[in-house]
């Protein structure tokens, strides 16, 4: 009797096993279904962004600003703010540069400068994170022909605009025309943002440690991921050089450890010879340095401790093995000293 | 037929009231299952119309033509063009109600060539109504609230002001459409109602760098007929483009290069991201128009899949210079 209880409950907990597993496949066939259902139909109430309520008239009473004002500028329309599942609703195909960068959170709103009844001017602050994600957004986007300027750690302006690092935070301010009386409310705004945002300023990093001899001004960048076309390289300074007239790209990154910087180096050297890239053996006094041909253009490839570095497009290949060898010296010097905040 | 008080088995009494209970939970499930379940799954509206089409706007009579004219003024040019062309009358007979779908998408200034100039859009809208049209319409679906891109874009007094009538959205003119032989346009809602009255539709864009296709020109201002979550289409964006291009055949499209958006778009923000490269493109091909707008960026037709892709739809030809392009210059 004993024996056929325990045969009973045995097959009770099979059969209990195998009703359960049936529940769960049942469960997990809903949930898939339910995740492929078609977004536009389900958004019922969204099929439009959402209502602004103010209007850009003057008339319009005074909404709350985010940020404190310098005197004679009000808000003009209420604050906005994005994350990174609607950033897209606001700046639309650009949301990827920014999404791929580290972007958290987006806060913008219209004001008015009441000195100049026709002036308007939109501040988005995007907040990156760090102050590299935020150098990453804007250095992407730097105008070439800006004015730099002293007010923040990394800025500039154009005729109706201006561009802003504050630490962590990437700041736009941008005008609805162009005029000497623009440039001041604009930048007031900019400097009153600054001295009431707590923010935590890096005081060193990888820009310091490209070579300055035959740097083009304004030039760095960095690019959070996929630079150079290969889907490995993330988080990559690069300097653009002028040598002979002729343009050719340094460029620097801290990895992990020291072996994460070489088998980072050996595969991009990889990905180069897998298109079309030719190994051409010459005396470099780098170690482990490469030399690859492609497209017409030489490349080097090195790594000393935790970075990876290398020069692209050099027209000849002294010219590369000279750039090559400044920023290994620059790397070697100050490497240990120059992280950046991450 | 006392029980056995240590066996675990059970009397007749015990299976028939398991029994009942047992089926009451499985009746009482099923019924709450056939209560809950929808054949028909959700739909935007009570009837389903995702069969719906935008009719053909297209004037097969004209065929594809296409006027390239250089110069700063672009009233002028865009004039110019059209007389190229054969004037605004072979476009637009008596009686026509016209659609203008401009790009509104972003509630900034005029001056950063962001969004469709307002004076060609003024132009445009008066030219129509001169020809005899019955009346003409604006409208897009910005990515930014409609009222506020409307207004401080300028395009909505331009519009107002030579005669025309602004359209914001709304969800009553959404419907789900999907386009044959499309993939990702399927069941989506598209801000269908506005084209039901209609009889020429004219896409007039900026010509602007895009920092996830590349380029945007006629074809992805096509975009603002979207409504829904619609970002979601930036995974595949170049076959958006051409599913778009697919689903609408204008009369006419013209593409403002007078002022181009050279970097950093499609939002813009300086004017050091523009270039005067004064030129304005009016044709019935929209391919070709978007080929030709690449050049002007400095992009090959490589870089900007979504044209190749157009072509190959049949949607019109890459290859501009097979239309003979008028030429000129102001």
């Amino acid at each position: 009797m004993i024996r056929e209880n325990k045969n009973n409950s045995r097959r009770q907990t099979f059969l209990s096993m195998v009703i359960l597993s049936i529940l769960i496949v049942i469960g997990v066939g809903i949930f898939i279904t339910q995740s492929q259902f078609n977004p536009g139909i389900l958004q019922k109430d969204a099929l439009l962004p959402k209502p602004d309520k103010d209007k850009p008239s003057s008339q319009l009473s005074p909404n709350a600003s985010f940020v404190p004002l310098p005197e004679g500028i009000q808000p003009l329309t209420s604050t906005e703010m994005f994350d990174p599942r609607n950033l897209s609703d606001k700046i639309n195909g650009k949301a990827e540069l920014y999404l791929s960068a580290g972007f958290t959170r987006l806060i913008s709103q219209r004001f008015r400068d009441e000195r100049a009844t026709d002036l308007w001017m939109e501040a988005f602050v995007y907040d990156m994170g760090n102050s590299q994600n935020a150098f990453s957004v804007f250095s992407a986007q730097r105008r070439q022909d800006a004015e730099s300027l002293g007010l923040a750690q990394h800025a500039y302006r154009t005729p109706n605009a201006l561009f802003l690092i504050h630490g962590r935070y990437y700041v736009e301010i941008i005008a609805s025309n162009v005029s000497e009386q623009v440039q001041q409310p604009v930048k007031m705004m900019a400097e009153t943002f600054i001295r009431n945002t707590p923010a935590k300023i890096a005081a060193v990093n990888e820009t310091e440690l490209f070579p300055k001899q035959e740097l083009v001004k304004n030039s760095m960048v960095l690019i959070s991921s996929d630079a150079f076309g290969y889907d490995g390289f993330d988080k990559i300074y690069t300097a653009e050089y002028e040598f002979d007239e002729h343009n050719l790209t340094a460029y620097l990154s801290h990895r992990r450890t020291p072996v994460k910087a070489k088998e980072l180096a050996s595969a991009y050297i990889m990905f180069l010879l897998a298109y079309g890239g030719k190994n051409i053996e010459a005396q470099l006094s780098i170690k482990g340095a490469r030399l690859i041909e492609i497209l017409d253009t030489y490349e080097i490839v090195f790594f000393h401790g935790s970075y990876l570095a290398g020069i692209r497009e050099a027209a000849t290949i002294n010219q590369a093995k000279t750039l090559a060898i400044r920023l290994y010296h620059r790397i070697k010097e100050g490497g240990n000293e120059s992280r950046s905040e991450q | 037929m006392n029980p056995d008080p240590n066996s675990s088995g059970l009397n007749r009494r015990q299976f028939l009231d398991r029994l009942a209970k047992a089926g009451i939970s499985i009746t009482a499930a099923c019924a709450a299952g056939f209560w809950f379940h929808d054949s028909k799954g959700p739909t935007l509206s009570k009837n389903d119309q995702s069969n719906l089409i935008l009719p053909d706007f297209s004037i097969h009579a004209l065929g594809q033509k296409m006027s390239i004219v250089r110069g700063e003024d672009r009233v002028a040019t865009l004039r110019m063009a059209l007389k190229s062309l054969g004037g605004i009358e072979a476009f637009i007979k008596k009686g026509d109600r016209v659609l203008l779908k401009v790009n509104a998408a972003f509630a900034s200034p005029a001056m950063l060539s962001a969004t469709t100039h307002p004076a060609i859009i003024t132009e445009m809208t008066q030219l129509c109504l001169r020809a005899g049209a019955a009346s003409v319409l604006v409208t897009d679906n910005p990515i930014n609230d409609p009222a506020s891109c409307f207004s401080l874009t300028g395009i909505a007094d331009a519009a107002r002001s030579a005669g025309a009538r602004v359209l914001l959205p709304r969800n009553d003119l959404f419907s789900p459409m999907t386009v044959k032989d499309a993939k990702l346009i399927r069941n989506w809602p598209v801000l269908y109602k506005p084209f039901t009255d209609i009889t020429k539709v004219i896409g007039m864009a900026p010509l602007k760098d895009h920092h996830r296709s590349g380029a945007s020109m006629i074809m992805k201002n096509w975009y603002g007929l979207l409504g829904g979550r619609r970002n979601i289409f930036h995974q595949d964006i170049h076959n958006i483009i051409m599913e778009l291009a697919m689903m609408v055949k204008p009369s006419l499209v013209i593409l403002d290069a007078t002022t181009s958006m050279m970097t950093n778009g499609p939002t813009g923000g300086s004017l050091s991201d523009l270039k005067n490269t004064n030129t304005m493109i009016v044709s019935t091909d929209q391919v070709a128009v978007d080929a030709f707008g690449a050049s002007l960026l400095g992009k090959s037709l490589d870089e900007l899949p979504f044209i190749g892709k157009a072509e190959a739809a049949g949607i019109g030809t890459a290859d501009y210079h097979k239309l003979n392009p008028v030429m000129a210059s102001i």
